[in-house]
């Protein structure tokens, strides 16, 4: 088990209890006036508003004050129609298997919990709102949403439904005070200069605030006016290259790792970026090895961080400053590969895969069937059929111009 | 000069039906018996300040109750006023005398 000291200061002082849950309180009074009357005028409930600033927080402090069990589903999941149903139905029904369990007794039931539903979107969440709106509909329990944007067009719908809680930034007076009550259960002897200008930094993210508190003074248990003026470099353009630059010239991984929490680089083009010069950094196959397995590993918590658990990004963190520090004093200047090759091969091939869209687009109107099945069970037998008898009758049905006809011959692998 | 209202009662002239149910639609409370008007609603805060502040001919700001000390404020005694994002909501903040001063240790136990 993790002990209470290695945590994360946001996970360790997380409100367990409503009250504790920092401003917004006219918020938290909608909400809770909701959640406690069983008839509610609207079924479910969307609280909006920017991150960091207590949705998710106070939903569950909420459910442990009121002994719900929280069926979550957030944006690491997929949310199709199938896997909301596959969760969210038997979720909804009071009577569930736990009901029979003697500690589920004393419960006061369920509660779905869909955070950033305004994240739902694209083919893989295809038919989730409707779903969700169904639910909403059917559903026996109370239904909770949480969303950023609550403009987003696909969610019009879903605010008909819903009673709407708005949150809003959390002010720097209240911010201060609860860094303030930080520094004196951790021992830290804070200047108030120093607290201010975190909480003037954060731009109401109680999240990022607590978080640049902990690594600020974390290890000196001191934190003064001094320690904070390289916060300002959070808002400032470090560029893509001057990122990548500093971290292959790092010398140690406390270098790495301060650079990438003050850099506002897109993650995931950065990894891409590493993983291809990284050939380039190590010449020695064991180093480059060990830092492959580094990078690996930068990108298991990517993919785990998803838009939600931030909390790991530390880990995220540290796995590329790890594999920038394979051997510092190895560093020798060399010329960068960027943009990533995978955005630049998009990029070159965004014709041709536009071209061959359209041709699956095609044969999908005909044959009835989707892209994905036109092009992998029915290009690779066009294409022979067409590099045959290129005036084949198919080119015709398929209504293909000369110039598809041409792509699909030429084309070399799809 | 600014017209510092409670949000939990204020009396506004008498009003034209229109004005009275746009007020109401944006999260307005009208209490006949008491002839108070109060805030219901917080979704449309901004428009919800601007329409009564065009009733009243003025600057219309909301009292800000401490959370260290209970007492109220405005948000004009505040030092970080001009930066705040979040005027008038929610309506408790922390006084500028409890941040700075002894009580503050009382009021983070709020937290």
């Amino acid at each position: 088990m993790q002990k209470q000291s290695d945590l994360l200061w946001v996970e360790k002082y997380r409100p367990k209890k409503i009250a504790d849950v920092t401003g917004n309180d006219e918020a938290k009074a909608l909400f809770l006036d909701w959640l406690k009357n069983k008839k509610h005028t609207k079924k479910a409930v969307l609280l909006y508003g920017p991150p960091g600033v207590g949705k998710t927080t106070l939903v569950m402090a909420a459910a442990s004050e009121y002994n719900f069990n929280v069926i979550e589903m957030n944006a690491s999941d997929t949310r199709s129609e199938k896997a909301i149903n596959a969760v969210a139905k038997p979720a909804t029904s009071y009577t569930s298997l736990d009901s029979f369990s003697g500690a589920a007794k004393k419960a006061g039931g369920n509660v779905l919990f869909l955070d950033e539903v305004d994240g739902i979107a694209g083919n893989e969440d295809r038919g989730g709102v409707n779903a969700i709106l169904k639910i909403v509909e059917e559903s026996l329990v109370p239904v909770i949403m949480a969303a950023n944007d609550p403009d987003v067009e696909k969610l019009r719908p879903l605010k008909k439904v819903c009673l709407l809680v708005r949150f809003h930034q959390v002010r720097i007076p209240l911010i201060i005070a609860l860094l303030q009550k930080i520094c004196r259960l951790e021992g830290v002897k804070a200047e108030f200069e120093a607290l201010e200008r975190i909480a003037q930094n954060s731009k109401g993210d109680v999240r990022s605030a607590i978080n640049d508190l902990q690594s600020l003074s974390e290890e000196n248990h001191r934190l003064t006016l001094q320690d904070t003026l390289t916060l300002s470099s959070r808002n400032k353009d470090v560029s893509f290259d001057d990122t990548l630059r500093g971290f292959f010239s790092a010398q140690s991984i406390a270098d790495t790792s301060r650079l990438l929490s003050y850099s506002n680089v897109d993650y995931d083009d950065f990894l891409l970026s590493v993983a291809d010069n990284l050939p380039k950094r190590y010449t020695d196959a064991a180093e480059l090895a060990k830092a492959f397995d580094f990078v690996s590993k930068a990108d298991v918590f990517r993919g785990r961080i998803g838009t939600e658990n931030w909390h790991l990004l530390k880990y995220f963190f540290n796995c590329l400053a790890e594999a920038s520090a394979v051997n510092p004093a190895s560093y020798k200047p060399f010329t960068f590969i960027t943009p990533p090759i995978r955005v630049i091969t998009l990029f070159w091939t965004k014709g041709k895969r536009t071209t061959l869209d359209a041709i699956c687009g095609k044969i999908g109107a005909q044959c009835h069937v989707s892209h994905q099945i036109a092009r992998e069970q029915y290009v690779p037998y066009i294409r022979l059929i067409l590099q045959k008898k290129p005036k084949s009758p198919l080119a015709a049905w398929f209504k293909f111009t000369p110039e598809e006809v041409n792509f699909l011959v030429t084309m070399g692998r799809f | 000069m600014t017209i510092v209202l409670n949000s939990k009662g204020f009396k506004l002239p008498r009003l034209e039906k229109e004005k009275f149910v746009s007020l109401i639609h944006l999260g307005l409370d009208y209490d006949r018996n008491a002839g108070l008007f109060s805030i219901k609603s917080y979704n449309n805060i901004e428009k919800l300040i601007e329409t009564v502040g065009v009733i009243l001919g003025d600057e219309v700001v909301f009292q800000q109750i401490c959370i260290g000390c209970g007492k109220s404020f405005g948000c004009k005694e505040c030092s970080y006023v001009e930066t705040c994002s979040t005027k008038n909501l929610p309506f408790s903040c922390v006084c500028p005398k409890c941040l700075r001063g002894q009580s503050s240790e009382a009021s983070l136990v709020n937290f």
